[in-house]
């Protein structure tokens, strides 16, 4: 049996498939395939695949992780990555096929882009810098045991922060994985409450899954 | 481009994928080598509309013809319309994101009365004048409706250009050819109306004028321009050459029926006298096992669903049925595929068969045994005995089932007390049946679950003469049910008969009642099927100012020699067959199924052939 890890992307119109759908949607994309993908054993047998992060309604990516396993042990990744590809939605797409490699439990944080557009940028931009430079930043995290107030400042890795035109885009590293997981909206939520509030943020893209030595997950 | 103006809000509503195209399967063409467009809209949600099954054949049979491009459209839901028409977003079809608006034709399928309402609001965002007399009279814009209500479409009459009765198929495609060849010379949209009217099935309700008596019912209708004196609806002869689609539009979001269908019979050879389904799809026609399970087995590889259903009026009156069943399963367990069967009768199965559905079938137990005592069931001509209700209710609770839902009406012709009080004592003895059983499901009580639904008289059955229930009657019927019930283990749920009033008034309605439907809309009815969205006080309001008398409609028998709303419109069952069907049901007598017994309701005369040799 082969232990598939498969790099994809979902992007443009794929962006409105919500985490539940895109299970549905896989679930069909695999079956249209023809690939023998492994089903579970037991009283209600179903294929097995399962997506190392959920990636939140809107957001863009092309570093999403699928794992799967395919019966036969002479198929090679290309065959697997093509077939695929052939009856993937508009916006979805297998970017590399390959054996899993490391844990699931090995993904530490991942990498986002977004922008915020405003009619004053200049304002933005320093309201944006003062709150990356605040001692903490509280936001109201919802779990599933209520609302739970939490600081996000330790585990937020700024990689940039630029204006360009009427927008300030920012790229940053925030916990994922099994454990805590941060969604960058969380930050957007935070310069409303702190600042003016006078932007729109947009454009959100998970550019990497990475470990915590900052590698690429595989 | 309209694309971004869409998604710069499509994050603000509930499940967005519905708004913004680009499933699997869905058709795109380059626009500038198309001769017609179709925007096939339904008036409801995508959720539903998408579950719809003449919309997928419709979609797939225009769109292989390379110069016609045929495009889908919904009713948005509360949250999206509101910031459509705040930031004016005009309705627009998912395939090109284009507003429908621009399209030739603009069709609509009706399939319930309580969409009504949507085709108007969905007319309005679309920025098209609503009463097709203030639409522009070039050639475009042609607004269509087809599906079981246009049987009786006179309350819609002045909202649209051209109703298309009974099966599209092959009149679709005939209107947009005579288009497609009008729109080269130049010609008027009244010049194509004139020639549409000549095609069999095609209804143009401006050529139509009625003239009533002076006691409110039709003296009788008068054809202009040319116009048949009587137009018959479209079938299609021969179900295993017709058309069906080798792919559907496979949705992101979960839709009401998210499974491949394949339909394997039209028509129906039972003859329940409520139902109107029965009557309007005649005559009765198969499709071959080989070709049902090529179609079920093509569909299941090219959208990647892991269930296929079976579509009919009644599955199991298929002449074939247990080699045809026998040979899907063999496709569909092999693949993992879950066969779903619904419309099954389980009174004529074999063992064995009985053995391999049990196999796939998860869902509960249902009966739609519609009347509560023998007598009836007589006189709706549900021919279901007690007999075969409890010996299916043993074979499901040995089988391991503990509950049962029972659908039933309320308000049948002849029914009296002792009618309701025969549902509950129904349900009593089936609870008695389930714990005379000793190898019943361990350690659980059973459930018995009644659904109550007002009954609503239809054009083109033998009931159709029939007054509905008034509000009284169906109250105190209501009372009389649950008082009549003693027991926790049976559960009675009622519709709302506000809602049926609607449909009935809407069903047997004539032309005077566009203005209503037009008021209620302007007061801010839609949605009427939803029952968060229904406001019979404003359908109330609206019925008053325009003087329409709902008891006339609702609450009056209709004489067999009145002129009714749709006897112009002949769907090749004959009145003389609905009056000899409603006189027998008035002396409690059945009429046998087609197949034992042709009751000569004048399909196969019209039709030129036996439906059964």
């Amino acid at each position: 049996m082969l232990r598939v890890r498969a790099t994809f992307k979902k992007t443009g119109r794929a962006k409105y498939i919500s985490h539940l759908d895109l299970n549905r949607c896989m679930l069909r994309t695999f079956r249209r395939s023809g690939l023998p993908i492994w089903y579970t054993e037991g009283f209600n047998p179903h294929p097995y695949y399962s997506f190392a992060l959920a990636l939140s309604l809107g957001f863009e990516s092309e570093c999403e992780i699928l794992d799967f396993n395919i019966t036969d042990d002479n198929m090679s990744m290309e065959e697997i990555r093509d077939r695929l590809n052939a009856v993937m939605p508009e916006g979805m797409g297998i970017i590399s096929v390959a054996e899993q490699v490391q844990k699931i439990t090995a993904i530490a944080k991942a990498e986002y882009s977004f922008s915020l557009s405003a009619d004053s940028p200049d304002e933005l931009l320093s309201e944006v810098e003062a709150l990356i430079a605040a001692p903490e930043i509280l936001i109201d995290k919802k779990t599933k045991k209520g609302i739970k107030t939490v600081d996000i400042k330790p585990d937020m890795e700024i990689i940039s922060c630029t204006r360009s035109g009427n927008s300030v885009d920012i790229v940053m590293r925030l916990p994922a994985g099994t454990l805590t997981n941060y969604n960058p909206t969380l930050f957007c939520d935070a310069l409303k409450k702190n600042g003016s509030g006078m932007f729109e943020a947009e454009r959100f893209v998970r550019r990497a899954i990475l470990c915590e030595d900052n590698s690429i997950f595989r | 481009m309209l694309k971004n103006l869409i998604e710069k809000h499509l994050l603000e509503v509930q499940k967005p994928s519905r708004y913004i195209g680009g499933e699997v399967g869905s058709v795109i063409k380059d626009k500038s080598k198309i001769d017609v467009r179709f925007a096939f809209c339904f008036p409801d949600t995508y959720d539903i509309g998408m579950s719809h099954l003449g919309m997928k054949i419709l979609y797939s049979l225009t769109n292989e013809r390379e110069n016609y491009w045929c495009e889908r459209c919904f009713a948005p839901g509360e949250d999206f319309e509101k910031i459509m028409r705040e930031n004016g977003i005009p309705l627009y079809a998912l395939e090109s994101l284009d507003p429908v608006s621009e399209f030739d034709f603009i069709g609509f399928t009706m399939q319930y009365e309580l969409s009504y309402t949507n085709v108007l609001n969905m007319l309005d965002l679309a920025g098209i004048p609503i009463l097709a007399k203030e639409r522009s009279q070039e050639l475009r814009q042609i607004v269509v409706a087809g599906g079981p209500c246009v049987c009786n479409p006179e309350p819609l009459a002045d909202f649209f250009d051209i109703f298309i009765l009974g099966e599209g198929e092959e009149v679709n495609l005939e209107l947009m050819d005579l288009y497609a060849e009008l729109k080269k010379s130049g010609a008027s949209k009244d010049d194509f109306l004139r020639k549409a009217a000549r095609i069999e099935g095609v209804y143009v309700p401006k050529f139509y004028n009625f003239v009533y008596k002076s006691d409110r019912t039709i003296d009788h209708v008068e054809a202009a321009e040319g116009a048949p004196d009587i137009i018959q609806k479209r079938i299609i002869r021969d179900l295993d050459k017709v058309y069906y689609p080798d792919n559907f539009v496979v949705p992101f979001t979960e839709i009401v029926q998210d499974r491949v269908s394949v339909e394997v019979l039209r028509g129906c050879i039972r003859g329940c006298r409520f139902c109107q389904a029965g009557f309007i799809y005649r005559p009765f026609r198969e499709k071959h096992t080989d070709t049902i399970c090529k179609e079920a087995k093509c569909l299941c590889e090219n959208t990647g669903y892991d269930e296929v259903s079976l579509a009919s009026l009644s599955t199991s009156d298929h002449s074939e049925i247990d080699p045809m069943l026998t040979k899907l399963l063999d496709y569909t367990v092999k693949e993992r595929i879950n066969l779903s069967l619904p419309s099954l009768r389980v009174d004529n199965f074999s063992e064995s068969l009985l053995e391999k559905i049990k196999k796939v079938r998860k869902s509960g137990l249902t009966f739609a045994a519609e009347g509560g005592t023998q007598r009836l069931r007589d006189v709706i001509n549900k021919n279901v005995s007690e007999e075969e209700i409890m010996n299916t209710c043993k074979i499901a609770f040995e089988g391991g089932y503990s509950s049962v839902k029972l659908y039933f009406m309320m308000g049948l012709p002849t029914e009296t007390d002792e009618d309701i009080v025969g549902i509950a004592e129904l349900a009593e003895r089936i609870i008695d049946l389930y714990y005379s059983i000793e190898n019943r499901p361990k350690g659980r009580g059973v459930q018995i679950s009644i659904s109550c639904a007002t009954f609503v008289p239809k054009p083109f059955t033998p009931f159709q003469f029939e007054p509905q229930d008034t509000r009284e009657m169906i109250e105190h019927k209501q009372k009389l049910l649950l008082d009549s019930v003693k027991t926790k283990k049976i559960k009675v749920s009622y519709h709302n008969p506000d809602v049926s009033l609607l449909e009935v008034i809407l069903a047997k309605g004539d032309r005077r009642l566009c203005k209503a439907v037009y008021t209620a809309w302007k007061k801010g009815c839609k949605f009427d099927s939803w029952e968060e969205h229904f406001h019979f006080d404003k359908w109330l309001e609206a019925f008053k100012e325009c003087g329409i008398d709902t008891s006339f409609y609702a609450n009056r028998r209709f004489d067999y020699d009145e002129v009714l709303p749709w006897d112009h419109l002949d769907y090749l069952v004959s009145k003389e067959f609905l009056i000899r069907e409603n006189k027998t049901a008035h002396q409690s007598k059945t009429t046998p199924n087609c197949r034992l017994r042709c009751s000569g309701c004048g399909v196969n005369k019209k039709v030129g052939r036996e439906c059964f040799c």
